[in-house]
Formats: C-alpha cells, sequence, structure tokens
C-alpha cells in the first residue's frame, strides 16, 4: 500500500513538480454507515489527468463525488490548492469543476434550454453564451448544431454526455470530474471527447475501464475495497 | 330563532345510521369492522371533550385561557403536520411552530380586529372557532407542501445537485420543487374557493343557518373565513419551507439522510 501523502506525481521522474492542485489525505468515507474509502491518500498536479480503476464497489465514483463534497469525511482530510476542505471551499471546487456522469441530467425541455440553463444562476447571469459560442461548444464535441432544438428526452446517451461537457466548457470549467464518460460514444465521438481533455489547462480526474482513455492519462490510481492497492504512472501503466 | 336541540334518544338512533354501512363493509370483507368502531368511539370522545372545554371557556372568557387554548391547538397542529410529513419533530418542530404561529395569528387578528371588530377582542366566542377553522386550513396545506417538497427532492436528487454544480444556490436549485410544493398546498384551497356554494355548503355557512343566523350574514363569514384561510396557508407554507431549508440539509448543501421519520 502506498504511504500517506503519497502522489499522483511527485517530481521523481526528473520533472519539475507543479503546485499541487488537490490533495487527499488519509481521507474516509461511509454512506449509509457503511465504509466506502479507507485511509485514502494522493495527489494531483494541476493540468494532470488520473485515472481511478478497480472492481464495481472499489469506490471509484465516491473518491469523485466527495471531492464535490456529496459525502461528508469520517477521517482525514482534503486540500484544494492549499486550502482546506471546508463549505467554502467546497463552493470554489464547485465552481472549477464539472461532474459528467454515465447518464448525466440535463435538467431542461430543450439543448439550448440544457446548454443555457447554468447561466439563469446569479453566479452566471452576466456571462450568457452567445449564438456563437454554443455552436463552436458543440461543433467541439461533433455535435451538429441543429440538436440545439432538440428535446432532451430525444437524445442518446452518449449526445448527453457531450451536451454536459459542452455546457461544462461554456462555464469555462478547468477541473474535470468524469464517470464513465466514454462508455456510451462510438469512436469518432470519442475521439472528440478525448481530444478535449488533451487540453494542457484541464485538471481530470476520472473513473475509466476504456483503454485508449486510460493510455492517455498521466496516471493511475488503483483502488481495492476503497483502499487505494497501487499508483500506476508512466512507463509502467 | 332556536335550534332544535337532539335529545339523547334521537342521539342513539343517529349512531344507527352507521349500522347500515358497517354491515355493507362487512359483507364484502373489508375488515374494517374495529376500525369503523375505533374511529367512532374517538370522535364522540374528542368532541365531547372540546365541548367541555369550549363550554368552560365560553363561561369564563378570560384572555389567557382562550390564548392558552389557542397555543394548545398551535402546539398539536405542529405535531401532526411533521408527523403526517414523515418528519422529524426534534429537527423542525421550532421552524414550523414559527411559521404557523405566525400565519394563523397574522390572519386571526387581521380578521377579528380590522373586519368583525368584535367588542372583545379576546372573546371566545370569535376567536377560538375562526382561529381554529384558519388553523385546521393551514394545517393541511403545511402537510401537503412539506411532504412534497422534500419527496421531490429525494426522488429528483440528481438533478438537484445538477444545479448545484452548475453554480446554483442551495435556494435557486430548489426552486422547481419549492415552487410546485407551494402549489400544491395552495391548490385544495383555491379548488374549494372556486367550487364553493355550487358543490357543497360550507360548514361554517351551514352552521349559522342552523343557529339561527341570517343567510346574508353567513355569506360574509364565510367569505371572511375563505379569504382568511387562503392568506395563511399561503403564508404559513413559503415561511414554513423556507425556513425547513436552514435545517434538512448539511454545510455542503447537501439534503440530510436523517430528516425522515425513521430515517
Amino acid at each position: 500500500m502506498p504511504p500517506a501523502g503519497s502522489r499522483v506525481r511527485d517530481g521523481g521522474d526528473g520533472r519539475a513538480a507543479g503546485a499541487v492542485f488537490i490533495r487527499f489525505d488519509r481521507v474516509s468515507v461511509s454512506v449509509h454507515g457503511k465504509p466506502i474509502l479507507t485511509d485514502l491518500s494522493f495527489a494531483l498536479e494541476s493540468g494532470e489527468k488520473a485515472v481511478l480503476r478497480g472492481r464495481s464497489g472499489s469506490g471509484k465514483s465516491t473518491v469523485l463525488k466527495t471531492l464535490l463534497g456529496l459525502y461528508p469525511l469520517s477521517g482525514g482530510g482534503i486540500l484544494f490548492e492549499d486550502r482546506p476542505f471546508d463549505p467554502a471551499t467546497v463552493q470554489i471546487i464547485r465552481r472549477h469543476a464539472a461532474y459528467i456522469g454515465q447518464e448525466p441530467v440535463l435538467g431542461a425541455e430543450t439543448v439550448r434550454e440544457a446548454l443555457t440553463l447554468p447561466f439563469q444562476f446569479k453566479a452566471h447571469r452576466d456571462r450568457r453564451p452567445s449564438e456563437r459560442q454554443l455552436i463552436d461548444a458543440l461543433r467541439r464535441l461533433h455535435l451538429a448544431p441543429d440538436i440545439l432544438e432538440r428535446e432532451c428526452r430525444r437524445v442518446s446517451g452518449g449526445e448527453k454526455q457531450r451536451i454536459a461537457i459542452a455546457r461544462a466548457l461554456l462555464l469555462g470549467k478547468n477541473l474535470y470530474l468524469l464517470d464513465e464518460v466514454t462508455s456510451a460514444l462510438d469512436a469518432e465521438s470519442k475521439g472528440a471527447v478525448l481530444e478535449v481533455f488533451a487540453d494542457p489547462g484541464f485538471t481530470v480526474l476520472s473513473v475509466a475501464h476504456d483503454p485508449d482513455w486510460v493510455a492517455r492519462c498521466d496516471a493511475v490510481l488503483e483502488l481495492d475495497g476503497g483502499r487505494l492497492a497501487r499508483i500506476l504512472r508512466d512507463g509502467n501503466r | 330563532m332556536e335550534t332544535v336541540d337532539i335529545a339523547l334518544p334521537q342521539m342513539a338512533v343517529l349512531y344507527g345510521i352507521v349500522l347500515l354501512p358497517w354491515l355493507l363493509l362487512g359483507l364484502i370483507g373489508l375488515g374494517v369492522s374495529g376500525a369503523i368502531a375505533t374511529g367512532i368511539l374517538r370522535m364522540s370522545l374528542q368532541l365531547a371533550l372540546v365541548g367541555v372545554y369550549l363550554k368552560t371557556l365560553f363561561t369564563l372568557n378570560n384572555p389567557w385561557l382562550n390564548g392558552l387554548w389557542i397555543l394548545a391547538m398551535l402546539v398539536v397542529a405542529d405535531w401532526t403536520i411533521l408527523k403526517r410529513a414523515g418528519l422529524k419533530r426534534r429537527y423542525f418542530f421550532a421552524a414550523t411552530f414559527a411559521a404557523v404561529t405566525a400565519s394563523v395569528l397574522f390572519s386571526t387578528a387581521y380578521l377579528l380586529l380590522l373586519v368583525i371588530r368584535p367588542p372583545l377582542y379576546y372573546d371566545a366566542r370569535y376567536l377560538v372557532p375562526l382561529a381554529g377553522m384558519i388553523l385546521g386550513n393551514c394545517l393541511q396545506g403545511n402537510v401537503i407542501g412539506l411532504e412534497r417538497f422534500y419527496t421531490a427532492l429525494r426522488k429528483n436528487e440528481n438533478e438537484y445537485l445538477t444545479y448545484l454544480l452548475l453554480g446554483a444556490t442551495r435556494r435557486e436549485a430548489v426552486s422547481p420543487y419549492f415552487r410546485e410544493a407551494v402549489k400544491a398546498s395552495i391548490n385544495p384551497t383555491l379548488a374549494g374557493m372556486a367550487t364553493l356554494g355550487l358543490v357543497s355548503l360550507p360548514g361554517m355557512m351551514t352552521g349559522q343557518i342552523l343557529g339561527g343566523g341570517e343567510p346574508w350574514l353567513a355569506v360574509k363569514y364565510q367569505i371572511a373565513i375563505m379569504l382568511c384561510i387562503f392568506t395563511s396557508t399561503t403564508l404559513a407554507s413559503i415561511l414554513n419551507l423556507r425556513l425547513s431549508l436552514n435545517i434538512a440539509f448539511n454545510e455542503f448543501d447537501v439534503l440530510k439522510e436523517d430528516i425522515a421519520e425513521g430515517g
């Protein structure tokens, strides 16, 4: 088992280590009284792409949701840009982060309404995207502009995932928490998604089994029964 | 005009009317004989007790005693609202009590002090039945509002969390469920106002007419009470839901797991 505080990238590979963006330090989480994560430690630098792997129920998705403040910590701590994990920091994380699950909630009738939904909230009201920006975001994900007027209940699972990513791009998010985001995509759409997240400005913590996705990640964290079993870095994936 | 009394032998005859549904329900094998007997017995005893209380209250007509009676009604209503809405009393009691009390007292005071203006503002003959009617309807509205809101929030938790992660504040993220819950809570009163007099004669009006009152006077009182019921139900539902938002979520805006009774 890796030592407490072990990092996905610790600068020991000859490259200068970037600023630590997210640090999990002996984090434990219980859901409905059942321990899901135990003593989990790792750190992620800004711009890094990491993937969590492990059997079903090993706690991969819980790691992503814990970072968003959706599960309380029962032990340990999380640092985000050196800030302690408190309600104010969680608000900052939520401003930075986009969570894209296997079946994202679009929360609107049409795709256009789904894309502009966040801009109704006070936090984004003054940054409403133009038609050009909407179309550009869709095109980056290989979605045709005519999807804008389609009803959300008529879009496929893969399209929903890409619409959710487009919405996150419009919001200027730079931390992506992705849960099996390529699972419902064909090869072409997957290529578009992989290209989007190759952006060095995006930090990505993901759950994935797709070999193409895993190959693109800087680090692979293997979970077993809610514990970090090992960290695989470049060269030994 | 005096109301015709129902003497004790006639009361016994009255209970005889339920023999028919009792037999019919028994014949179709519904198995509710025990529940019917308990229901009728409880209703009779409770009303008999209320009769004794009210008689005493009307005779003494003491402002403190009347106030105490209203307070007791508010506490029981608060208890009942949370029990029926399936929410833990230790969390929500104070918020529900504050919301219902403020709304009921406002409507009752408005009606008594500005509209009816009886010689004694605390006169039990006006205060107790009017506050009781307003509170009873307020209770129904609050049960519906709280139950709808928290059921919708649990059912649509992913949607709520998505709104939060898209930058919504807690209030912004709950607003779709909030609006639906308030609408559901006032709907019965709104529907009642729209059909009043067409489908049925309202209880208070019937009571006044049976008590020898002029139909026009009964109509005016009925309008007064309906408007006050509508006002207090709307105020209490909005206030109660708003106050509950400070209780039902943790510091990260996530709905607490243990707010439901038995949860």
